[in-house]
């Protein structure tokens, strides 16, 4: 048990050292959520004068968390793209003939993605701050919000990781990038529910990332007491719990 | 052949890929420990099919290999740490290294720090990388990075080095360095077993030498034993006249899994 302590530590470092590995390839992720937080805060906000938009709320504060979150989102996809170079060049063979734990290769990578995920997060929620927004459920809040935040990137990260794992292409593993764009704009990620068309409001329901964005704005706008905090919590660990069990059996199955 | 010094024992080893090519056929031989032992044979002969069985990278379709002492299908572990595999695709991480990839490998090989920093001086020495072991590996040439990977297959010093085409794409410089290295280490009493299809390299530096072609050992013994068996001048003789080799096999990767014989249907 222990050296698969140490296993997890190490893989992880390797992969943690790999973020910064050039650290400009982290910065056009980190601008773009700023870049559409000012943008939209901006142009969007006549919806917070809507009669159906939620009270004594500005239509900054409203978006912040998504910003957070989009931060997030854009960086979990990197695991895939450096799994499947590990398979391409063949250092992921180096490791799997050593006497490591293979659950320890998975869980190294799952750590890079919660170290990076927190890192863009911070980088992105320090302005935020600076600029006045306020966190109703100040520090503790913050602490679940990465929480869930962190669960729900561990979870996307798997899907390049699978991908990566099933087919070894490289260019598949990175088109998968473009599936953030409907997963995070049919959500209510730029209006409440109950302004959108009936046919958006039944997609962003059923999207899981709508519950994540609203867990993560109820801890920002509405307090401890919101149903959605506990809400987007059990869906991201919902979906960590079955997208890590996919990605062990891809990776038992795989490169046989 | 007594059973005690026998490092390697593969039995009626057999794969056959989805799809139905039978890559390796059957195929049985030992390796006596401290042995250079060398596995010959055309592009698609089965070569690195055996070779990746043998370190469990391929799961075989039947048959027994032991390394050591330990079956693979139940210790896998146990022959992980006692072996080393420089393979034909350099495996090497671009965003680390040298230094730090040695030090990485020493740790998931468990061993102590101290032992891992002597490793890591010793090792840079003897593949002559002491000068760039702090550049990332991404900057390394064709030669470097074959030395290198290596260097990092010897880490944790491993009782038997597996060696897949090793001087692959290198310069005659290079070669002969690899050489010098893998002479050094066998005289040190480790065990190597090496797939080439260059007959000089085999000549030059194997005890003992398997000919494989089409999936299966067609003959096998030392060079000496070899050239009296099938009348020959050289190697290259026994090559030709053995597998029938010719350009077109070594073009084309005839055993090689299609990968998209679905696609084509």
């Amino acid at each position: 048990m222990t050296t698969f302590f140490s296993d997890w530590y190490y893989l992880s470092i390797r992969n943690i050292k790999q973020i910064w590995r050039p650290l400009l390839a982290l910065i056009p992720s980190l601008f773009i959520p700023l870049f559409f937080f000012i943008v939209n805060s901006s142009s969007l906000q006549a919806f917070a004068n809507l009669k159906d938009f939620p009270k004594d709320i500005s239509y900054r504060d409203f978006i912040a968390p998504v910003a957070i979150f989009t931060a997030i989102f854009f960086s979990s996809g990197n695991a895939g793209i450096e799994m499947v170079q590990d398979i391409a060049n063949g250092y992921l063979k180096k490791l799997l003939i050593m006497p490591i734990h293979r659950l320890a290769i998975v869980l190294g990578r799952l750590t890079e993605v919660a170290v990076l995920a927190l890192f863009q997060g911070m980088v992105v929620l320090i302005p935020l701050l600076l600029i006045g927004v306020h966190i109703k459920t100040g520090f503790l809040g913050i602490v679940a919000m990465f929480t869930i935040l962190i669960l729900f990137a561990m979870a996307w990260s798997c899907i390049g990781m699978i991908t990566a794992l099933r087919t070894q292409n490289a260019r598949l593993v990175q088109s998968l990038f473009i599936l953030v764009f409907p997963f995070l704009n049919l959500t209510t990620a730029a209006a409440p529910k109950n302004l959108l068309p009936d046919w958006f409001r039944i997609v962003a329901t059923i999207n899981p990332v709508t519950s994540i964005i609203e867990g993560v704005r109820a801890l920002v706008l509405y307090g401890w007491d919101s149903p959605a905090i506990i809400q987007g919590f059990l869906t991201a660990l919902v979906l960590f719990v079955i997208m890590v069990s996919f990605t062990l059996i891809s990776f038992r199955k795989a490169l046989k | 052949m007594s059973q005690e010094n026998q490092i390697i024992q593969v039995r009626n080893l057999a794969k056959t890929y989805p799809g139905g090519t039978e890559a390796v056929r059957g195929v049985s031989f030992d390796v006596r420990e401290g042995e250079f032992f060398g596995f010959l044979g055309p592009n698609g002969a089965g070569k690195s099919t055996t070779i990746n069985m043998m370190v469990n990278l391929v799961k075989k379709t039947s048959g027994t290999i032991k390394i050591d002492g330990f079956d693979l299908d139940s210790h896998a572990s146990e022959i992980y740490s006692r072996i080393g595999f420089a393979m034909q695709e350099i495996g090497l991480d671009e965003t680390a290294t040298a230094r730090e990839m040695l030090e990485l490998h020493g740790r998931l090989y468990h061993m102590p720090k101290a032992k891992i920093q002597d490793q890591i001086a010793k090792l840079l020495k003897l593949v002559e990388l002491e000068k760039v072991a702090d550049r990332y590996a991404s900057t390394y040439s064709g030669g470097m990075r074959r030395r290198f990977d290596l260097a990092l297959s010897l880490i944790h010093e491993p009782r038997i080095l597996f060696l897949d085409e090793p001087t692959q794409g290198l310069d005659p410089h290079a070669r002969q360095l690899i050489w010098n290295h893998l002479r050094e280490l066998n005289k040190a009493g480790m065990t190597v077993f090496l797939t080439t299809h260059f007959m000089d390299e085999a000549e030059t530096l194997c005890e003992r030498i398997a000919i494989m072609d089409k999936g299966q050992i067609v003959t096998m013994g030392t060079p000496a034993e070899l050239l009296e068996k099938h009348e020959a001048k050289n190697l290259e003789e026994i090559f030709l006249k053995t597998t029938g080799s010719n350009l077109a096999d070594e073009e084309v990767n005839l055993n090689a899994p299609d990968p998209y014989a679905r696609r084509r249907g």
